[in-house]
């Protein structure tokens, strides 16, 4: 049960999905893998909805971990308030969820916005998580970040979910994902194209105008931290999650090779890998941060290789880094 | 029951029955929505928001115009139950908490508007198949696709600081016009066959 007794929590079985209730708002969510398991909670993007989990959820669950997955408020078949979504309202959400999977070590990752209220999360509630993982997350809004943030948010006023999709497919995507796609992209669109609103997702662009950065609190993140980012992460650059690695104590920055902002749908099996090999370091008291920096594989259960000694991993081309 | 629009015809148009039902509904909400700006546009405009009035009437009527054009209308005796019911719906209510009558009515009014362009989403209980170059199929698609602009004096207003203080009324208000506006296009979906849980495509 959730710890804040203002937060009424029931549940509602409608059409076989089950629901948590936070205030008069249902949010969607489902639970797969044994009870009482080590578990890990998966927070959408911001165009995203819970089905895009559906392959982290069998290897998963398939490694013997517990796996909840959910919409956020304003996406999916969660209910979508009409003016106004905090980012607060989104941890509480994430808070009530994480309060249904009992006293078990609980693993959490979240990509991109789903990152950012992960690690709110953590902020706020770090004692409840044996392990963070952030993707293509962002602790601050960098001027980059900011004004493609406001394009986005412009375009898709004008122009509909359909083209904010048309915007962050090529943005986030390699072309060796697009490329078999080019003439089925309307199919690629249309799922979450039918259960996001354009206004749901307005507002949680909205979210941000009063957003203050997370930087100064990141040191309270006692817990491990292993923060994953695309080679090629055009939206949230290396710089962004350097900010992460530097300031939260136990953490480690995974660069993972020839991906993009969207890796976690281009890269499933070797992202769920990792998420799985992470876990499983913690709980065997493996795990050492060291604020290091690795290269991932190309595949799954490939060998994590440590970013080349005395090289900048903020650069593109292989530069020496200065000396501190 | 279907999650969209159908069984096509050999040419992938949507049933006459379901154009006109849709049609009479979208119709009637932009209709009342046109009528309401109407009457707060003024014949002589003095100041530059009252530029976005005009256009948004006229954007309204573009609709009502597209639709009684583009729909293959056939005669359905129900309808003149369900346009009373619709045309009583969208009458403007005060809303509650807010003592300035007049800005009630004008929170009531934007709260409809904010509903009918954020509840209802025509295109998307178009199946697939339907055939693009269609006259009703375009329209549906226009309809949506134009929502998501012409929502935007709404949020504009309906989120602005002068209405800060009064935020809880405000946002019972949109929710309230959304269940309603929601509730009523899912009823009309019913009728004819289109259930928004159903699962098959």
């Amino acid at each position: 049960m959730a710890a804040d007794p203002k937060v009424e929590v029931r549940y509602r079985q409608v059409n076989r999905m089950p629901f948590l209730a936070h205030g008069s708002h249902r949010i969607r969510y489902e639970l797969d893998g044994p009870l009482g398991a080590p578990a890990y909670v998966l927070v959408n993007g911001l165009t995203q909805f819970s089905e895009l989990w559906t392959a982290y959820r069998d290897a998963l669950t398939g490694k013997g971990f517990r796996v909840a997955t959910f919409d956020l408020l304003g996406q999916g078949a969660s209910d979508k308030p009409e003016l106004f979504i905090s980012q607060d309202d989104q941890v509480k959400a994430l808070r009530l969820l994480i309060g249904e999977l009992g006293d078990g070590p609980v693993f959490l990752s979240g990509i991109s916005f789903g990152g950012l209220i992960a690690l709110r999360y953590a902020i706020e509630h770090g004692e409840k998580l044996a392990g963070l993982v952030p993707m293509s997350a962002f602790a601050e809004l960098s001027p980059q970040l900011m004004l493609l943030g406001n394009a986005l948010r412009t375009g898709l006023i004008l122009g509909g979910t359909g083209y904010l999709q048309d915007l962050l497919l090529p943005m986030n995507l390699s072309d060796s994902w697009l490329k078999p796609l080019l003439n089925n992209l309307d199919a690629v669109k249309r799922q979450g194209w039918l259960v996001n609103d354009a206004y749901a997702l307005q507002n949680l662009m909205e979210s941000f105008l009063d957003f203050q950065p997370l930087t100064p609190q990141l040191a309270s993140i006692k817990t491990p931290t292993m923060i994953l980012n695309g080679e090629f992460d055009f939206l949230t650059p290396r710089s962004l999650h350097e900010t992460l690695r530097v300031n939260i104590p136990d953490s480690s920055l995974v660069i993972i090779p020839n991906a993009y902002h969207a890796f976690t749908l281009e890269k499933a099996a070797l992202t769920a890998d990792l998420l799985a090999r992470f876990a499983e370091d913690v709980l065997a008291n493996r795990w050492r941060g060291n604020k290091a920096v690795w290269i991932a594989p190309e595949e799954p259960g490939g060998e994590m290789i440590p970013f080349p000694d005395g090289y900048d991993h903020l650069r593109a081309i292989p530069v020496k880094r200065a000396a501190s | 029951m279907s999650r969209f629009l159908g069984p096509l015809d050999s040419t992938g148009r949507v049933p006459p029955l379901q154009q006109t039902r849709i049609a009479a509904f979208l119709i009637s909400a932009h209709g009342a929505l046109a009528r309401h700006l109407a009457m707060a546009l003024p014949g002589q405009l003095s100041a530059g928001w009252q530029t976005e009035l005009n256009a948004q009437f006229h954007r309204e009527m573009e609709i009502v115009s597209l639709l009684m054009r583009a729909t293959s209308w056939v005669p359905d005796f129900n309808l003149p139950y369900h346009a009373l019911v619709w045309e009583a719906a969208w009458l403007p209510k005060p809303v509650a908490g807010v003592t300035d009558q007049r800005q009630a009515m004008t929170i009531d009014i934007a709260a409809l508007g904010h509903a009918v362009h954020g509840a209802i989403r025509p295109a998307a209980v178009l199946p697939v198949e339907a055939q693009a170059q269609d006259p009703f199929v375009m329209a549906l698609r226009r309809i949506e696709f134009e929502s998501s602009r012409m929502i935007q004096p709404q949020i504009l207003f309906l989120k602005s600081d002068d209405l800060k203080p009064m935020r809880e009324a405000v946002s019972a208000a949109v929710e309230n016009r959304h269940r309603q506006v929601g509730k009523l296009w899912a009823e009309l979906l019913e009728g004819i066959g289109v259930g928004r849980d159903a699962e098959t495509e």
